[in-house]
């Protein structure tokens, strides 16, 4: 089983300079990206069926079709995506937008645009960490990509079964 | 690989209770059946751990006890003794274990400790991984092995990071484990085999004082752990590496820490001077259990998490072990093999190899589990004191380090992504190849010299 981190960003450059700024999460996390909602959907559909856990979405609020904000809202309810930490990177979403996006679809974070390459691994970093320990699951097989304190606490309850 | 332990373990079960064995009682044959059952199920983990332990419980209440579904099998001890190994001395015992490292790492004097003797191993890295070794073991005399990794990696991965890429990393990342691993023998509350060695011992009129646990296990300890660190430090750290050790101490001086730090060195000392005065391990590690509750340093939120899966693993095993006593498999077994015609070196080599070998594939508690109540059978027929077995093979699944599965410590090394799978074979069999000769060979003698038995 691997983690998960989806991309959706209709913009290729931006979807180009956030993968080049979370590079160093490659090796250990499966990095999706989507252009638009139903390419997303597909994407999601396929890492359920891999096995894989959806950890993170990075979506952008002005989409064409369905808004951003609308897809994190649906993506609450749905069974394959409860845990799954959720950011809005964006420049336009105005407030109405932002509150419910952080009341309807329990946002996680919010980058705005443009972002601060180590902040946003940061970030990154802090969001796998939260899924890993909220979801219940064993960090060690995710630890090169988690806070390794947070990690491991977790660890530290187990005893020497 | 579950389903068919679940498979197999199911028909080993039953085999001996459809064929008649010449020479077992009926109560053997039903004894026989679920200790075949309890091997299949804790070495393929067809359920969990401790699953299998209560599976083990309530199969000797329904088949070997006055309340056994099926009559016919000759007097048989009340139910109440099986249930009874659930609250057994030794598992009162580390339920005070567990409540002192617990809080020792809610108040955080697990990382201050660490922090303050480092300082004087400063300077030079193959020093440096001497004192980290030694700090290692020590907590893990007292605290879980996993705890202790978890909390000196915590330590460690800044320094982790600052050292070059590569052999050095490598080395660092391997000490801990394997010094959590060898720490865990130093004490009964180290680790659950110490614990199902101890009960076992109890149970057959042989009990071991908590000091008296440590004057057999600490001279292994320390010599198996320098060996270790003398390995590990001409492998992977160069002489002139550089390697900081920066560490903040920051005691926690809040009351409720000056509490828990005046119930905690209250026990430890009252478990090392027990024979002056006579209270019991057990009864001695219920006292901070009484006192951290009754003063509120600790509560409910501090009892729920508790590793309880552990204690009943343990105690599945000391009911395992009764039951082999009970019910006449112990005497069936011995009379399997003449082992008074293998030379006792032979022997010994043997029994350490097995437990070693075993524990490198499975969980150190179950193999305990299995072989410590089976090796205590058989060492009735030897000229070798129980006493002396039952602390051997404990200590032995100490030693099966090998692999990234062999242990949760090693998990956690594995995990950091600094240890290769090789580098872990290699230098667990060395280290554990060692310890296992060692123990086998030396130990024992030892032990007789210093008139410990």
């Amino acid at each position: 089983m691997r983690l998960a981190l989806l991309i959706l960003e209709d913009e290729r450059s931006v979807r180009e300079a956030l993968r080049r700024d979370l590079a160093v999460f490659a090796g250990h996390v499966r990095i999706e990206e989507a252009e638009d909602v139903p390419t997303a959907l597909e994407v999601i559909a396929e890492i359920d069926a891999a096995g894989d856990r959806l950890a993170l979405v990075m979506a952008d609020h002005r989409l064409p079709g369905t808004s951003g904000v609308d897809f994190l809202i649906d993506l609450a309810t749905d069974e394959r995506t409860l845990a799954t930490r959720k950011v809005l990177v964006t420049g336009q979403a105005d407030q109405s937008d932002t509150i419910r996006a952080i009341n309807e679809a329990e946002l996680d974070r919010y980058v705005a645009k443009p972002w601060q390459p180590e902040a946003l691994r940061d970030m990154v970093r802090d969001q796998l960490t939260e899924f890993v320990v909220v979801a219940g699951l064993d960090p060690l097989p995710h630890l090169a990509v988690l806070d390794a304190e947070r990690a491991l606490c977790v660890v530290h309850e187990r005893g020497d079964l | 690989m579950q389903r068919l332990g679940l498979l197999l373990g199911s028909i080993a079960f039953l085999v001996p209770l459809l064929i008649r064995i010449p020479g077992l009682e009926p109560a053997g044959h039903r004894m026989l059946a679920i200790f075949l059952l309890a091997i299949l199920f804790w070495v393929t983990e067809a359920i969990p751990l401790y699953a299998t332990a209560v599976l083990v419980i309530l199969l000797q209440v329904l088949m070997l006890s006055d309340q056994a579904l099926v009559g016919g099998a000759g007097a048989l001890p009340p139910a109440a003794t099986y249930f009874a190994t659930l609250a057994n001395p030794v598992i009162i015992l580390f339920l005070g274990g567990f409540l002192i490292a617990d809080g020792a790492h809610k108040f955080g004097l697990d990382r201050s400790l660490a922090a303050v003797m480092l300082r004087p191993f400063a300077g030079n890295a193959r020093l440096s991984l001497l004192g980290l070794m030694i700090i290692t073991a020590l907590l893990s005399m007292f605290v879980s092995n996993t705890a202790t990794t978890a909390t000196m990696f915590a330590v460690v991965i800044p320094i982790l990071a600052a050292l070059p890429a590569g052999s050095a990393r490598t080395g660092v990342a391997l000490a801990i484990p394997i010094a959590a691993n060898i720490g865990g023998i130093g004490t009964p509350v180290g680790s659950p085999p110490n614990a199902i060695a101890l009960g076992a011992l109890e149970a057959a009129g042989q009990g071991i004082s908590f000091i008296g646990w440590m004057l057999l296990a600490v001279p292994l300890m320390v010599v198996v752990l320098l060996f270790s660190w003398w390995f590990l430090s001409r492998r992977y750290i160069a002489a002139d590496t550089p390697m900081s050790l920066e560490l903040s101490a920051d005691f926690d001086r809040s009351p409720a820490a000056m509490i828990f730090y005046l119930v905690a060195g209250t026990t430890v000392l009252l478990w090392l001077t027990e024979p002056l005065h006579g209270i019991s391990s057990s009864t001695v590690g219920f006292l901070p259990v009484v006192a951290l509750l009754a003063t509120q340093v600790m509560g409910a939120e501090d009892i729920k998490r508790l590793q309880w899966p552990v204690l009943w693993l343990v105690a599945g095993g000391i009911a395992l072990g009764a039951g082999i006593g009970k019910s006449g498999l112990d005497v069936w077994l011995l009379g399997l093999v003449a082992w008074e015609t293998l030379p006792l070196t032979l022997m010994m080599v043997l029994l350490v190899g097995v437990s070693v070998g075993l524990s490198t594939v499975i969980s150190h508690s179950a193999a305990a589990n299995l072989l410590v109540p089976l090796t205590l059978s058989l060492a009735v027929g030897l000229p070798i004191d129980p006493t002396a077995v039952g602390v051997m093979v404990a200590l032995a699944c100490a030693l099966g380090m090998a692999l990234p599965i062999s242990t949760p410590p090693n998990a956690i090394a594995y995990a950091t992504g600094e240890v290769p799978t090789s580098e872990m074979i290699v230098s667990g069999v060395v280290i554990g190849g060692f310890g296992a000769l060692l123990l086998a060979l030396v130990m024992p003698t030892l032990w007789g010299v210093l008139g410990l038995l």
